[in-house]
């Protein structure tokens, strides 16, 4: 083993140098600081030892940091499920039902929202939803009572997700299906089963793979996201990333949006590993 | 070769056509297929022998043209309601199940106990040399084992057709031979009708009871592998099944049941008219098969009529030789074979032979 490396290697450790030293710099050192940030004892604007898990304590005992994360949770929680329902529709109907050379026509139109700002987005889910929007002024031209579903904070905040990450969670789900042998679906037919039946027996437990896939992807930005909770809801509904924000930019308590910050990323890394062995379940069975 | 005759009818066709678009798929099909029968359904690829199988199995609709299965017209029965079961080319065996799950898929609408279910299952795999697999995961299957799969969760649904889409052709030569054989056993020991669609002339002859040669959408034979075999209904069937030689000939005389004719280096040769299965048409040629060629040795004698000719091209099979002869001085080849027996010598290339002939192994395509 302890031989010279070759030029395979070396060539090898040259391209991979960059992006290396850029994950080490920037991603690998300011989550070991947070660790070890989250472990030490709090001024403000400073940090010193010794170390201690009062932080932590702090999480545990204080009810409305516990109403937070839970929160978080179930809002992030929902907004996967909501977009991955509505995804999978749109990603049968493109794979089964659109011609194979329009295809890639139908998913590049399914990335438009993506040519708009996400901050603009948000603001123009304000016209739709907000006081005299139009949702309202379609309620009032038909006589009845406005809803101002802006004012409902937690749920424009699922409805504003969820249709950011709609795209996301469709090209995993396409992608699965894609991969669903067509005579698969005959064999259901032909061993007697209707149309339906053959897709909860047959296209549904192939396509989980693409399902598990767009949840994780929906589901791991949904829970950290800071602006939607402080655009859409403004402010009123604070999420995790917005404690975190303010217990380091506003408090200057350190050490306790650091144990914050990794008390989430537990909760998701927990959350993901139950989705992966999920996932294993499915992929399990197949080539 | 068993009379078929007697059988009761299981499917019909009138008539049936199928269009996509523009491309006229089935150019109205008819005949019938009766119970219990090995039926193929024989041509090269593009003539319409998998839109006629899945038209039966009720994936394809039929742009007009009546298809009766058992007595009843399919047109308004879906395929999850046929009584009919397919062996799909690729198998599509389910990846996400075990062997016992795969096999039986179709007995969730089964009122038996789930014992009962279970005994149908393992009675199914014992039935295709499987016994003890059904626990096995279904990717970790051989292509054989998948194929034996695919008939068993067929099977175990006692379906009046059984359809088989090319089921052989992803296996190699001496599984495909294998399982020739067995499938020929099973068929005998079910008693259902099978249907198989091959592009494999010898396949479809060892197999069948009776086979349809499509070409372009249209069934140009329906015979029994004999009759396919010794009196083509035309060159492109001659052409298609097994090695026909074609001699030029012109037609000298037709009176009653008689057909004169001279074929180039064979000479003058008098047909029944039942050697004559075409209409009248331009440049009549005659076939001949190469076993019915025969080369004499030393003074045999031709029990019927003989031509000279040379050996041109000499090719060696171990229990057959294959020789291509001018025939009588003439430039036309034909490929006759001769089993190799003891004293008969491999002759070489240029040797000048006789060939024993019979007019009666002649066909005449006019």
């Amino acid at each position: 083993m302890a031989q010279p490396l070759g030029s395979e290697a070396r060539a090898g450790l040259k391209l991979i140098s960059p992006t290396a030293i850029y994950v080490i710099l920037l991603l690998a050192v300011p989550l070991a600081t947070v660790l070890i940030y989250s472990v030490l004892t709090g001024g403000r604007g400073n940090v010193s030892l010794p170390i201690t898990i009062e932080n932590y304590a702090e999480l545990w005992t204080k009810a409305q940091y516990g109403y937070i994360m839970l929160k978080s949770l179930l809002v992030a929680l929902t907004v996967t499920f909501i977009t991955v329902m509505l995804a999978y529709p749109v990603a049968y109907f493109v794979s089964f039902h659109v011609k194979p050379e329009r295809k890639s026509l139908w998913l590049f139109l399914i990335t438009i929202p993506f040519w708009t700002s996400y901050i603009i987005r948000v603001s123009l889910w304000f016209v739709i939803l907000g006081y005299g929007g139009i949702v309202d002024s379609a309620l009032a031209s038909i006589g009845l009572p406005p809803l101002n579903v802006a004012s409902y904070s937690l749920l424009s905040i699922v409805i504003v997700l969820a249709h950011a990450y709609a795209p996301f969670a469709v090209l995993p789900i396409f992608v699965s299906l894609e991969k669903v042998d067509r005579s698969l679906l005959e064999a259901g037919q032909d061993l007697g089963e209707s149309r339906w039946i053959t897709f909860l027996r047959v296209t549904l437990p192939l396509s989980m793979p693409g399902v598990i896939a767009a949840a994780l992807i929906v589901f791991i930005p949904t829970v950290g996201d800071y602006v939607t909770p402080e655009l859409v809801g403004d402010g009123k509904e604070p999420m995790i990333a917005n404690v975190i924000e303010i217990q380091l930019l506003k408090l200057q308590n350190f050490p306790q949006g650091s144990a914050f910050a990794v008390a989430s990323m537990l909760m998701v890394g927990i959350v993901s590993v139950l989705f992966v062995l999920w996932n294993k379940r499915y992929i399990g069975g197949q080539k | 070769m068993t009379t078929t005759d007697d059988r009761p009818t299981m499917i019909e066709f009138k008539d049936v056509h199928k269009y996509y678009g523009d491309y006229h798929a089935l150019r109205g099909i008819n005949g019938t297929i009766k119970a219990g029968e090995f039926f193929s359904l024989l041509g090269p690829s593009g003539c319409g022998k998998t839109t006629l199988l899945r038209t039966i199995a009720g994936f394809e609709d039929i742009s007009s043209g009546v298809i009766m299965i058992d007595g009843k017209d399919m047109a308004s029965v879906a395929a999850n309601t046929r009584p009919t079961n397919m062996v799909f080319q690729s198998y599509a065996i389910f990846p996400h199940m075990s062997v016992e799950e795969n096999v039986g898929f179709g007995l969730r609408k089964d009122p038996r106990s789930k014992d009962e279910k279970a005994a149908a299952v393992a009675e199914a795999l014992g039935m295709v040399g499987l016994k003890g697999f059904g626990k096995r995961a279904a990717h970790a299957l051989s292509g054989g084992q998948r194929q034996r799969v695919a008939l068993a969760r067929a099977l175990i649904l006692k379906p009046k057709v059984l359809l088989l889409d090319e089921p052989l052709s992803a296996l190699d030569k001496k599984m495909r031979e294998h399982m020739q054989v067995e499938l020929i056993k099973l068929q005998r020991q079910v008693g259902i009708t099978f249907i198989l669609v091959t592009h494999d002339q010898e396949e479809a002859l060892v197999m069948s009871d009776r086979i349809a040669v499509m070409f372009d959408g249209e069934i140009a034979q329906l015979a029994d592998p004999e009759t396919l075999y010794r009196r083509p209904a035309t060159k492109k069937v001659a052409d298609f099944i097994g090695t026909m030689n074609f001699i030029p000939a012109t037609i000298l005389s037709e009176a009653g049941d008689k057909v004169e004719i001279e074929a180039k280096g064979l000479g003058r040769v008098a047909l029944d008219i039942a050697q004559a299965p075409t209409p009248a048409g331009e440049d009549p040629v005659v076939g001949l098969r190469p076993e019915t060629l025969t080369l004499l040795y030393d003074d045999q004698k031709a029990p019927e009529r003989e031509t000279e000719g040379v050996i041109d091209e000499v090719i060696y099979f171990g229990d057959m030789t294959y020789y291509d002869v001018y025939l009588g001085g003439t430039d036309v080849e034909v490929r006759l074979s001769m089993r190799n027996v003891p004293g008969r010598p491999v002759l070489d290339v240029g040797t000048k032979v006789r060939v024993a002939w019979s007019p009666s192994a002649l066909v005449l395509f006019r």
